[in-house]
C-alpha cells in the first residue's frame, strides 16, 4: 500500500477499536461480541493481500495485528481476518472456504501447532467463524465444522472445539508450508507486541500521575528502571517481530521462518515480562477483576503458548539451519 | 516511526560497495601480527592497510578525507569484516561524529583526516576516578589565561591512551556554573609537558585502560574544541553514538561466536543437557533480535532520525546478548576454565565490564526513564519505607 493509503486504513481500523473496546472483563457478553465481529468484517480487511500479488505486505498486516492488541478487543481478527485468508490464498490462487462460510484457524487442543494426530482439535480465535482451517505437518489442509465453546484463560478469545470429519481440501507444498507458519507467528506476535505495548504505556501514564509518600511513584527509581527494563524487552520485541514481518515481504519462506520463530521465542518471554512489571507499577488496583489489567496478562501468557511455546523454539534454533 | 512500515533491507548501492570490499580484500588480506606486537599496535597497521583502499570513514564528508557516503556503509563494511574473522574498523566513528559536530572549520580539516588515516590515534579522556557514570561530578580543571589554559587532575579508563597520539579530554572550564554549562572540550597532544599515562592491568590481563595525570599542563584555546561549555553536548552526542547498535563492531563477533555454539549444538546432539541446548537457542535469539534491532536502527537513521537517548536501549541488549553469551560458550567449553591466558576465557572477562563502560546498565535506566518514558524527576528526598 502507498504510506497515506496504509494510514488511511490503520485510522479507520482505530476508531473501529476505539468503539467497540471493552473496559471490563463483565462487558465480555456475546451479543456485543457478535455486533463487533461484524463490524470488523465490514471493514473489509481480509480483502487486504487476496489480490494478486497482495494490496498489503506482511508488515503492515503485523502492524494491523499490533494496532489490535492493543486495545482490549472480543474480535476476532488474527483467526478469521489475517490467517484463514493468508492460508487459503497461499493454498492456491483465489480459493477461498465454502461460499457463504467464515473460517478461522485450528489448531492442537493446547494452542500449539497441529501435530500428526488431529483427533483432538479447537478452532482458536473463532468470533464469527463457522469452520476451521487445519494444517497437518505434512502440508495437508482440512476443514471442520465447529463444536461448543471451549474453556480458555484468555476472556478476549473465543476457542471452540472442532468437530470430525475432516475434509481436505489441498495442499501445501514445502515453501508454502514455511510461509504460513511463519505468517501465523508473525501476526501472532505483533498483536501479543501491541498488547504488552499499550500496556507498558498505560502504566507509565499511571506512573506520573499516582502519587504515593507526597509524590509521582513514578519519581522512584525503584519503578523507573522496572519501566525502563519492561521498554527494553518491548522494544527487542518490536524489532524482531518487524524484521521477521519484512523477512515474509522479501526474503525466502526459509529465512523468514528462522526470523518469526526468533521473534515468537522474544515475544513469549519479554511481553510477560513487560505486562507483569506493568502491573507491578500499578500496584493494588491491577489485581482486580474490574481492572483491565488481567485481560492484557491472561492475553500475553495464553499468547506466549500459541503456535510455538519457548521451549518448541529454543532447542531447534541451538542448531544450525540445514544448507541445502 | 514504529508505527508505520519499515524498510529493513539493504539500499541498492550497498551490494556493489561490498562485493568491491571483497575484491579488494582478496588483494589485501589481514597483515600477520607479529610476535609480541600488542594488539593496538597490529590493530593500528591493519587501520592504515584499510584506510589505504578507502575503507575507512565511509560516512564522513570528502572534504574531512572521508568518502561523504551514510553510516550504512561503513557498518555494511564491518559486517564484511566480521563475516571473514578479520578485526573491524578501529573504533573512531564516534569521535569523529563529535569532532564534525562541534570543532570548527578548521579543526575538522585539521584532525578529522588524520583521524581517519590512522596519523592521529586518539583516544577518549571522559571518566575520572571521582566521576566515573556522573560526568558532572568531574573535577579536572582547567583554568583560562591569557591565550591559553591550564589544566590539572586525573583521568581514568582511557582505553589505549599509551598508544594513543591525541586526547578528546572534558574539563571543567568554570567551577561554580553548573555541569552541563561549565565542560569544555579540549583536543590534547599527549607528548604535552605535564602529562603522564600510565596503564591499568585489566583482570583479563590486558592493559587497555590507563590512567592519565595531568599537571599543570598547557592547552592552547586552539585546541578547544567549540566553545566553553560545549563539553556536555559534545559528551551526549559522542555516548549516543558509542551506546548505538549501529557503530561498534560487535555485533558480527557475537553472530561468529553463536554459530560456533550451534555448531557444537549440531554435532554434540544428545550428548549436550536440554538445558545447555536452550540456552545457545537463546544466545541465538539474543544476537539475531539485535541484528534485526541494528537493522531498524539504520532504517530509522536512514529516515532522519539522529541517534539520541533512545541508544540507551540498544546499549542495554547489547550487554543482554554479550553477557549471555560468554557465559553460555564457557557452559559448552569448560576446558577454558582449566587452560592459561584461554582466548575465550579472556572475552568472558571483558564481557563482565559490558554493562560499567559506555555508562552502566543502571544509568542507561535511568536515561530511558527520564528522556525516553519522561518520567518525572525526583522533587524532594525520598523516604518511603522509613518508619
Amino acid at each position: 500500500m502507498e504510506a497515506e493509503e496504509f494510514l488511511l486504513v490503520r485510522d479507520l481500523f482505530r476508531s473501529f477499536a476505539g468503539r467497540f473496546r471493552i473496559g471490563s472483563a463483565d462487558e465480555v457478553k456475546p451479543s456485543p461480541r457478535a455486533a463487533a465481529q461484524r463490524a470488523l468484517a465490514e471493514l473489509g480487511l481480509g480483502e487486504l493481500r487476496r489480490s494478486s500479488p497482495p494490496a498489503a505486505t506482511v508488515q503492515e498486516c503485523a502492524l494491523l495485528a499490533e494496532e489490535h492488541g492493543r486495545q482490549p478487543l472480543t474480535t476476532s481478527l488474527l483467526g478469521t481476518v489475517l490467517l484463514a485468508p493468508e492460508l487459503l490464498r497461499v493454498l492456491g490462487a483465489g480459493r477461498r472456504s465454502d461460499s457463504g462460510t467464515t473460517a478461522t484457524v485450528a489448531l492442537a487442543r493446547d494452542l500449539r501447532f497441529p501435530r500428526a494426530d488431529t483427533s483432538e482439535l479447537v478452532a482458536w480465535d473463532c468470533e464469527g467463524a463457522d469452520s476451521a482451517l487445519c494444517v497437518t505437518p505434512d502440508g495437508a489442509v482440512t476443514q471442520a465444522e465447529l463444536g461448543p465453546l471451549a474453556p480458555s484463560a484468555d476472556l478476549l478469545r473465543g476457542i471452540r472445539t472442532v468437530r470430525s470429519p475432516q475434509r481436505i481440501i489441498g495442499r501445501l507444498d514445502a515453501p508454502g508450508h514455511q510461509h504460513w507458519q511463519a505468517y501465523a507467528l508473525v501476526m501472532v506476535s505483533g498483536e501479543l507486541v501491541g498488547a504488552a505495548r499499550e500496556f507498558v504505556e498505560l502504566s507509565v501514564g499511571y506512573a506520573r500521575e499516582r502519587r504515593q509518600y507526597g509524590q509521582a511513584i513514578g519519581e522512584f527509581q525503584a519503578v523507573q528502571h522496572l519501566l525502563a527494563d519492561a521498554t527494553v524487552a518491548l522494544e527487542a520485541c518490536v524489532s524482531a517481530t518487524r524484521y521477521a514481518a519484512w523477512c515474509l515481504d522479501n526474503e525466502p519462506p526459509e529465512r523468514a521462518l528462522t526470523a518469526a520463530r526468533v521473534a515468537k521465542a522474544e515475544v513469549n518471554r519479554s511481553t510477560v515480562e513487560a505486562v507483569q512489571a506493568g502491573m507491578q507499577v500499578f500496584g493494588g488496583i491491577a489485581q482486580t477483576w474490574e481492572h483491565i489489567a488481567h485481560l492484557y496478562l491472561r492475553k500475553v501468557l495464553l499468547g506466549a503458548t500459541v503456535l510455538a511455546t519457548t521451549a518448541d523454539l529454543l532447542v531447534p534454533l541451538a542448531e544450525p539451519e540445514v544448507t541445502r | 516511526m514504529t508505527d508505520t512500515p519499515l524498510d529493513f533491507g539493504d539500499p541498492a548501492d550497498l551490494d556493489r560497495l561490498r562485493r568491491d570490499f571483497r575484491a579488494w580484500l582478496a588483494g589485501h588480506p589481514l597483515p600477520e601480527r607479529r610476535p609480541d606486537e600488542p594488539l593496538p599496535v597490529f590493530l593500528h597497521r591493519w587501520h592504515r592497510q584499510l584506510h589505504s583502499g578507502g575503507w575507512v570513514g565511509l560516512d564522513v564528508p570528502e572534504r574531512y578525507g572521508g568518502r561523504g557516503l551514510s553510516a550504512l556503509h561503513q557498518v555494511a563494511i564491518s559486517d564484511e569484516l566480521g563475516a571473514c574473522h578479520a578485526p573491524g574498523i578501529p573504533r573512531i566513528g564516534y569521535l569523529a561524529h563529535a569532532l564534525m559536530e562541534f570543532a570548527g572549520e578548521d579543526q575538522r580539516r585539521r584532525w578529522l583526516p588524520r583521524m581517519l588515516a590512522g596519523d592521529d590515534v586518539w583516544c577518549q579522556g571522559f571518566s575520572e576516578p571521582g566521576a566515573g557514570s556522573d560526568l558532572a561530578g568531574m573535577s579536572t580543571l582547567a583554568t583560562r589565561h591569557d591565550g591559553h589554559y591550564s589544566v590539572r587532575g586525573q583521568k581514568l579508563w582511557t582505553s589505549y591512551a599509551q598508544y594513543s597520539g591525541l586526547c578528546l579530554l572534558l574539563a571543567r572550564t568554570d567551577r561554580g556554573a553548573p555541569a552541563h554549562r561549565s565542560i569544555t572540550a579540549f583536543a590534547l597532544p599527549l607528548d604535552r609537558p605535564g602529562v603522564t599515562v600510565r596503564p591499568l592491568r585489566a583482570m583479563n590481563g590486558d592493559d587497555e585502560f590507563c590512567e592519565l595525570f595531568l599537571d599543570d599542563v598547557r592547552i592552547e584555546e586552539s585546541e578547544r574544541i567549540g566553545a566553553e561549555g560545549d563539553g556536555w553536548p559534545l559528551a551526549m552526542t559522542t555516548v549516543s553514538y558509542e551506546r548505538n547498535a549501529l557503530d561498534t563492531g560487535h555485533i558480527s563477533k557475537y553472530g561468529l561466536l553463536v554459530e560456533r555454539l550451534r555448531r557444537v549444538a549440531r554435532d554434540r546432539r544428545g550428548e549436550l543437557p536440554d538445558g545447555l541446548l536452550s540456552e545457545i537457542g537463546r544466545c541465538f535469539v539474543d544476537y539475531e533480535v539485535l541484528v534485526a534491532h541494528a537493522r531498524r536502527r539504520t532504517a530509522e537513521r536512514l529516515g532522519g532520525q539522529a541517534a539520541g537517548p533512545e541508544s540507551s536501549i540498544d546499549k542495554l541488549l547489547m550487554t543482554r546478548t554479550e553477557q549471555r553469551l560468554y557465559e553460555t560458550a564457557l557452559k559448552v567449553f569448560p576446558g577454558e576454565l582449566h587452560e592459561e591466558g584461554g582466548e575465550l576465557f579472556g572475552d568472558y572477562l571483558y564481557s563482565r565490564a559490558a554493562s560499567v563502560y559506555g555508562g552502566t546498565s543502571q544509568i542507561q535506566r535511568n536515561i530511558i526513564a527520564k528522556r525516553v518514558l519522561h518520567l518525572p524527576s525526583l522533587s524532594k528526598p525520598p523516604n518511603p519505607g522509613a518508619t
